[in-house]
């Protein structure tokens, strides 16, 4: 047996607060085994997979979405703190009050035809991202009464090998609803603030947009051992 | 050492945003005969899950790791979402077995991640392609053990068209789908 995993940071399967969790989270253990040769490869992504203009989300329409125009600076690392570099990152959000261009949102709050929402970045040889947005809106959801989502960004991420894979949420600090979030509170307090990001005024543009800073862990290509 | 950023869900907003045009169909640099895996997610009722994300990772029929891309996609990557009945579908090659850093040897598998609401954690598996008599030295099929468990990973050919692979994965309770850490 090899040494004991550090504590652990993920949410569990199933988080009863968070109803949905109830019917998809397995029931039985997870079976735990080493990634395989083929986990610890991953996909290539072509150079020009990511358009140049894909960083900013408020560059879409015409004019510029509604919101408190943000920017999101940070870099991409693996467990053993080394950069990881030219990986997918992909984001994907509400609009500045709270409302996704998808069929299934029924919030209540409009559109903003120049914000989709959506875009994506590649790491550069230092991990290093850059994003600029708007900040997203809180929105109602039914999960249970009074419910509210706090502002967050969506994230998804390749890392260089597909056991690195992730899907998280980036949210805002001080932000009062993160305390009745149970998606935010699934996770174990240990690893709540790890999704916060930090005001960095100077990342902004002057007069223009806040600043934040956000850095992001995959586990390490060599994760191969880890608790195996 | 840094930590590593905690999982949360995609949610149900994300399909126009991940889904890539044909994300289901698997490229790969060489010609091979091409197969469709498909099959439903369902949940803990038996209910379809109508708003997974369904990726898939394999190798190619002589078992090699894809480390290219054919100018737009990556290759051996797939990616879709599940419809209103749960089902997917990808088109792809059948994978080749291949060799573990021990000596080891994996049989023709698929590596696939699920996310979806309710899923605060990507749940990771791997799918057979190949007859359960003939993957049991798998290491995954031997982490299992138990023959009814592994069963839920092994994709079966339509009977009528052999190059369909049914799959179906069960997240939760009677006939739950093995899921695995790494």
């Amino acid at each position: 047996m090899a040494e004991t995993r550090p504590v652990d940071v993920h949410p569990p399967y199933l988080y009863p607060d968070y109803k949905s969790t109830r019917l998809r989270a397995p029931a039985q253990s997870l079976v735990r085994v080493a990634p395989s040769p083929l986990e610890t490869a991953g996909p290539v992504f072509p150079k020009h997979f990511v358009g140049k203009s894909e960083a900013d989300l408020t560059a879409w329409g015409t004019s510029a979405p509604l919101g408190e125009k943000m920017v999101l600076v940070g870099r991409l690392l693996d467990e053993d703190g080394r950069p990881v570099p030219r990986a997918l990152i992909e984001v994907w959000q509400a609009n500045a009050s709270g409302k996704y261009p998808h069929p299934v949102d029924d919030h209540d709050a409009p559109l903003d035809p120049n914000f989709l929402g959506k875009g994506q970045v590649l790491t550069d040889d230092e991990g290093r991202y850059r994003v600029v947005t708007v900040k997203p809106g809180a929105y109602p959801w039914q999960n249970h009464p009074f419910g509210w989502r706090p502002a967050h960004i969506h994230f998804s991420l390749f890392g260089n090998a597909y056991a690195q894979r992730l899907i998280t949420q980036m949210f805002f600090p001080g932000d009062p609803l993160l305390a009745i979030d149970p998606i935010f509170q699934s996770v174990p307090e240990a690893g709540r603030k790890l999704l916060i990001a930090d005001l960095d005024l100077e990342q902004g543009i002057e007069g223009v947009a806040l600043g934040y800073r956000w850095d992001m862990v995959v586990r390490g290509p060599r994760a191969t051992p880890m608790g195996v | 050492m840094p930590k590593p950023t905690p999982s949360q869900t995609v949610g149900p907003f994300f399909a126009r945003d991940l889904l890539w045009k044909d994300g289901g169909v698997v490229l790969f640099p060489g010609r091979g005969e091409r197969i469709t895996l498909t099959g439903c997610v369902f949940d803990g009722n038996g209910a379809p899950i109508y708003d997974a994300l369904f990726e898939t990772w394999q190798a190619d029929p002589t078992g090699r790791f894809p480390s290219g891309h054919d100018g737009a996609r990556p290759y051996g990557y797939g990616r879709v979402s599940t419809d209103t009945d749960g089902r997917y579908a990808i088109e792809t090659v059948k994978p080749g077995s291949f060799t573990g850093p021990g000596g080891e040897t994996y049989s023709p598998q698929i590596s696939v991640a699920i996310f979806a609401r309710g899923l605060l954690k990507a749940l990771h598996t791997r799918v057979f392609l190949a007859p359960i008599d003939l993957i049991k030295d798998d290491p995954l099929a031997r982490a299992i053990g138990d023959l009814e468990r592994l069963r839920t990973l092994v994709a079966t050919p339509d009977p009528d068209d052999p190059k369909i692979y049914r799959w179906d994965v069960r997240l939760r309770g009677a006939e739950e789908a093995v899921f695995i850490e790494f």
